[in-house]
């Protein structure tokens, strides 16, 4: 077929538009050579909101804005590739875009509601994305537990905000963080945030939240998997940044308003809470590597390493301190990289005609040794291993657990086991492309540019790749920067 | 100061020429077959690399003092940590002072030549793009070892020079003694290697403790800081055994790298390498940078005197037993790497005396005329195919630019005025001469040092002799002998040029200020160091230093003579039958048997310690990684049965997460936090 395609038009678009917004949230963030373009006053970013605010703009929330728009960006990308004319193209890059607008309003909400509603747009926009290939009765299935599992989550999520709004006469996230130990009701805030970890962590894919994640990963089309596990799955890590950082003073270093001489103490509660956020976090990480373990297909043992992932980032939540968030917010950065990168690898792979096991990749070395290298240094990222991405970031979170002292020394020591143990199988799979022979029959790759690849999903899987070897290298210019936010938060919250 | 700024600031850019020659010729260089343009591509950016480094030399001789360039930080790491308040951060910064900017000159202008020479003696070897690409790298992390402004930055590049000597010795690894050759350097290095790292763990806790955080470490592990004295001032009691021993590990450091005894058995044996890789890589500048790492460490660090008195030590005796082996050495290449073992010990011979710039000197005269020595002897196997002295013979009457260079090199070697190597050799032993008095322990160091000249001047002529002298080759089945492409002779006459010139320039101005009484380094004050550098007078040629010029020439024109009697006009001397030296002979052919003895302690003592620790490997290491392994893997498969893709149940795990996490907020957790202690 000559001339351009439906697909490329819509998908032009949607990475212009993209392109385009990324460019304004660095802008906004003070990237010194973007300054002309900036339309956020400095003066506006990082100022404690008024209690009636909807939404406020902080360092760390435009941070979070700029990873969405990388990981929909390297998604939108990679699917300019598409080996067919499939329909539903207008659909696909439709929902991508409404649900990366759910996620950069969920990064800068200052309300609670505001905050639920957010995510609830990128829940809507993603189940729809899920099943949206309507022909597939696997994609079909996964969209539906995807969809019966997220409204039970929301039903939490809505519950525990009207129990902390009994409790506190709001939800603004400003009175939330200020309240001080005078609440009436400890045992109804306390069982308020209870439900709201449980609903918010479905999206984050906390055990035990985390049981429809496999499923969905697995049967959801590898481009959107990519989107889920890159992006619109820490949107939950931002709501739990903006519930508990602030309002129960995890960390005491916002200066509390102090009357006649008496300064209010922060909650009681506030240990209870990082005790379980840091249970878990470590329940999280072992349950997601050990199940990883055996895993006999690429996608499921991905998706597993995945939640094992979200435990680490959790961790950052429960250590609470600058520099803990500031290593959470790497990790999410990298994360990015490494696991959208993996999967739109898979996309690549499973486009070349190989099956769906891991023992389908046997040979991927030799037959194609950039491709098998792009995602041998994923997972070597992923694993941790230095001068990469994945093992700095894991460097800065388990350093800033082991500077909180405290039981918090423990859950970095869960943390490095846990990395130890997903050397495992990030391991098998190299042993697998590179030390086992390729099969006899190879099937032919279809007819696009690059070996079957295309360009645009080349560009998107070399973009990862420099990530994570740069961000590995030199990390200083960003990790400063995430630092600095950090700071920023802890000091303002939301 | 002021006018030549900015020169300082581009220090950076100097490593980045060669190292965009490897990435080019490493990339694309496969692609060079018919036209060597990935050749050419590295010799254009040694160029780039020489023009920008030369001037940077001399704006440094010009406005002399210390240039840093710290705005690259790599990694910080917030405070407070350990003993720093402030935290601490890893900087990747550029250091220009009078010691680094005449190590960058060497670097550079013996990099290009070299570079230009290769183009020539290489052409008809397979694996070019390797060669040059790997040849890059080298010269890419030289540079930035010279420039680095902090021990750990140096450590790294230092580490990544041995490797680029490893890939460079075992070139021709299809060759069994050159793939042996590589591993053998790259592991006795490492011997020396671990001990330096060891050592700057000490200085870093040492000093870091001893400034409250505040100081060196702090600031990332510096070797100086824009404006003063750093280090010293922040150790009371410069003697303590911890800093004895820190220096120990420098010195122990830099005898691996430059081959000091005793861990010099690997340099000869890197003649496996091209004769281009010897020149650059095992005469005038890796093995240089052992001798560039005490001279750091003696400005910056200071050494105690119990370490100098080691390090004389090692430099004086390495001088005269090094000189020993070249005596009797049948391999042209050998014996100039002998003789590169031999001048190495004059240079630490004069930093452990105190004369550090003096040693410098030396390594900057040295650099010259033994890369010229190396790049005439590649000249001559070039051209006849063998390294083998005694098949050679007459060679003088078809290579003229060859035969000159080399008695240049010869000359300059031996001290014979006024080439380059008199000057400062006659430097290093006046130094040291002068500060017999003071310890009397020096004695014999001076001695063998002293008689290592005559050594010199005969061995180094006696392969001179046997090359070039003589009417006709001894083996007939030598080829025709022929002089090399232009892009060979270019090399060899610019060295020869420097290997003249290059000691005069001890009275050039800019230059002399460097070896005038009481110069100091970019501010640091000669207090601080071990011994006084500003306070130990250099040589001014005075009556006893004049007098010592003589013994010292004597010497050297005695070594030419006694070789000229034995070796001259195609003799070939034979020791008589049953002479008493034979046994000597054999001793000295055998290398004191030193390698024997390190091959039979690693097969006994390694080889047994690595038995040990394969059983324990196999049995202990591995069984506790597959029992725990295979415990998860059971773990996995029981968890697995709860992922069954019903949706109800997925729910169900839902609220019994919720369940969960409400009792372990309202009733477990306050419990538990109470048993904490609060949290």
């Amino acid at each position: 077929m000559v001339g351009v395609r439906r697909l490329e038009i819509l998908g032009g678009v949607a990475v212009a538009g993209l392109l385009a917004s990324l460019t304004l949230v660095l802008a906004d963030l003070g990237f010194a050579p973007l300054a002309a373009l900036r339309t956020l006053p400095a003066a506006n970013v990082d100022v404690i909101p008024a209690t009636s605010a909807l939404f406020s703009f902080t360092s760390l929330g435009l941070v979070f804005e700029g990873i969405f728009l990388t990981a929909a960006l390297l998604v939108a990308l990679a699917s300019l590739s598409r080996p067919s004319d499939e329909k539903g193209a207008a659909v696909f890059f439709g929902l991508l875009l409404l649900a990366t607008l759910g996620m950069t309003l969920a990064a800068i909400a200052a309300d609670l509601i505001f905050l639920l509603l957010a995510v609830e747009v990128v829940g809507i926009s993603t189940y729809l994305l899920v099943g949206y290939p309507r022909r597939d009765p696997r994609g079909l299935e996964a969209a539906m537990k995807f969809y019966i599992v997220g409204a039970l989550s929301t039903a939490l999520s809505f519950f525990g905000a009207s129990l902390l709004f009994g409790a506190y006469g709001s939800t603004n996230l400003v009175v939330l963080s200020q309240a001080t130990g005078t609440v009436g009701y400890p045992a109804l805030a306390l069982a308020g945030y209870g439900l709201l970890i449980a609903g918010l962590g479905f999206k984050l894919t906390l055990v035990p939240f985390h049981a429809w994640a496999v499923d969905v990963y697995d049967g959801a089309p590898t481009d959107v998997t990519a989107f889920l596990a890159g992006g619109s799955k820490k949107v939950g890590l931002v709501a739990f940044f903006l519930l508990f950082i602030g309002p129960v003073s995890l960390v005491v270093v916002r200066p509390l308003t102090c009357v006649g001489g008496v300064c209010p103490t922060p909650f009681d509660f506030a240990p209870t809470l990082q005790l379980a956020l840091g249970v878990v976090a470590v329940v999280t990480m072992t349950v997601g590597n050990v199940l990883a373990l055996l895993q006999r297909e690429m996608k499921r043992m991905l998706a597993y390493s995945s939640i094992s992932q979200a435990g680490y980032m959790l961790l950052g939540i429960a250590v609470g301190t600058a520099p803990a968030i500031a290593g959470a917010t790497f990790q999410v950065l990298g994360h990015v990289f490494m696991k959208s990168g993996a999967f739109l690898v898979v996309a690549a792979v499973a486009g070349l005609g190989v099956g769906p096991l891991i023992d389908d990749w046997r040979g991927l070395g030799q037959r194609r040794p950039i491709l098998a290298t792009a995602f041998a240094l994923m997972l070597l990222s992923l694993a941790g291993i230095p001068l990469t991405v994945g093992f700095l970031s894991k460097f800065v979170l388990f350093s800033a657990a082991v500077e909180a002292q405290g039981y918090f020394v423990w859950l970095a020591v869960a943390g490095v086991l846990n990395s130890a143990l997903s050397v495992f199988y990030y391991a098998r799979v190299l042993k697998v492309m590179y030390v086992d022979p390729s099969p006899e029959q190879v099937p032919a790759p279809p007819a696009l540019p690059l070996g079957g690849i295309g360009y645009a999903r080349a560009a998107a899987i070399a973009i990862a790749v420099v990530a994570i070897v740069a961000l590995g290298v030199d990390p200083q210019p960003v990790l400063g920067g995430l630092q600095s936010a950090a700071n920023h938060f802890v000091l303002t919250g939301p | 100061m002021g006018a030549l700024d900015f020169l300082f600031g581009w220090a950076f850019l100097v490593p980045l020429f060669p190292a965009l020659a490897f990435v080019l010729v490493g990339l694309g260089g496969t692609r060079m077959k018919r036209f060597e343009w990935g050749g050419w591509v590295a010799v254009a950016l040694s160029f780039a690399a020489m023009v920008v480094g030369v001037l940077i030399g001399v704006g440094e001789m010009l406005s002399p003092g210390t240039y840093t360039d710290t705005s690259t930080v790599w990694l910080t790491v917030p405070g407070p940590v350990g003993p720093f308040p402030n935290g601490f951060s890893l900087v990747m910064g550029t250091l220009v002072d009078p010691v680094s900017a005449l190590m960058l000159i060497v670097v550079t202008v013996v990099g290009f030549l070299v570079m230009l020479y290769s183009i020539g003696y290489m052409h008809h070897d397979h694996g070019l793009p390797r060669y040059y690409a790997e040849l890059s790298l080298f010269l890419t992390a030289m540079i930035g070892l010279v420039l680095s402004d902090n021990l750990l930055e140096f450590f790294l590049f230092w580490e990544l020079v041995g490797v680029c000597s490893y890939f460079l010795i075992g070139f021709y690894y299809e060759k069994p003694s050159a793939a042996s050759a590589a591993k053998e350097a790259f592991l006795v290095t490492r011997v020396g290697d671990v001990l330096f790292l060891l050592g700057v763990f000490i200085y870093f806790a040492t000093y870091a403790l001893a400034g409250g955080g505040a100081g060196w470490a702090a600031a990332g592990f510096k070797f100086a800081s824009g404006n003063g004295p750093f280090l010293g001032s922040l150790v009371t009691g410069a003697s303590s055994p911890t800093l004895t021993v820190a220096g120990l590990m420098m010195l122990a450091g830099a005898a691996g790298k430059s081959a000091q005894f005793p861990l010099h058995v690997w340099l000869p044996d890197a003649m496996e390498g091209p004769t281009t890789v010897s020149a650059l890589i095992h005469a005038a500048t890796m093995v240089a940078a052992g001798v560039y790492l005490l001279a750091v460490t003696s400005l910056f660090l200071g050494f105690t005197p119990t370490d100098q008195l080691a390090i004389v030590a090692v430099g004086g005796f390495t001088t005269f037993f090094a000189a020993t082996m070249a005596v009797v050495q049948p391999d042209i290449k050998r014996v100039i790497a002998y003789s590169t073992i031999s001048q190495l010990g004059y240079m630490v011979l004069a930093v452990g005396a105190g004369f550090t710039m003096v040693g410098m000197f030396h390594l900057f005269t040295h650099a010259f005329f033994k890369a010229l020595l190396f790049l005439a002897a590649g000249s001559v196997i070039h051209a006849v195919g063998t390294q083998d002295l005694f098949k050679m013979g007459g060679l003088r009457k078809h290579m003229r630019v060859t035969y000159v260079a080399f008695l240049v090199g010869a000359l300059s070697l031996s001290g014979i005025p006024p080439f380059a190597g008199f000057f400062s050799k006659d430097d290093v032993l006046a130094s040291v001469y002068s500060q017999l008095g003071a310890h009397p322990a020096y004695w014999p160091f001076f001695l063998l040092a002293l008689g290592a000249v005559f050594l010199t001047g005969y061995y180094i002529f006696r392969a001179f002799f046997l090359a070039f002298h003589g009417d006709r080759p001894r083996d007939a089945a030598l080829p025709a002998a022929h002089e090399g492409p232009w892009v060979m002779r270019v090399p060899l006459v610019v060295l020869s040029a420097l290997a003249v010139l290059a000691g005069l320039f001890v009275f050039a101005p800019p230059f002399a200020h460097l070896l005038a009484p009481g110069f100091t380094v970019g501010g640091i004050a000669p207090a601080l160091q071990g011994v006084a550098l500003g306070a130990n007078v250099p040589p001014v040629y005075g009556t006893t230093d004049l007098a010592l010029s003589a013994v010292s020439v004597a010497l050297a024109g005695g070594g030419v003579l006694t070789a000229w009697r034995l070796w001259g006009n195609g003799r070939v001397y034979a020791l008589p039958e049953g002479s008493p030296a034979a046994p000597v002979r054999r001793l000295l052919l055998n290398r004191y048997y030193m390698k024997v003895g390190y091959d039979w302690i690693g097969q006994r003592a390694v080889y047994s310690v690595a038995r040990a620790a394969d059983f324990f490997e196999q049995f202990v290491i591995d069984g506790t990684i597959r029992g725990i392994e295979g415990t998860f893997a059971r773990m996995s498969d029981g968890l697995r049965r709860i992922q069954t893709g019903v949706v109800s149940d997925y729910a169900a795990y839902v609220v019994t997460g919720v369940i969960g996490l409400l009792l372990l907020l309202l009733f477990l957790g306050p419990w538990i936090v109470t048993a904490l202690g609060g949290g």
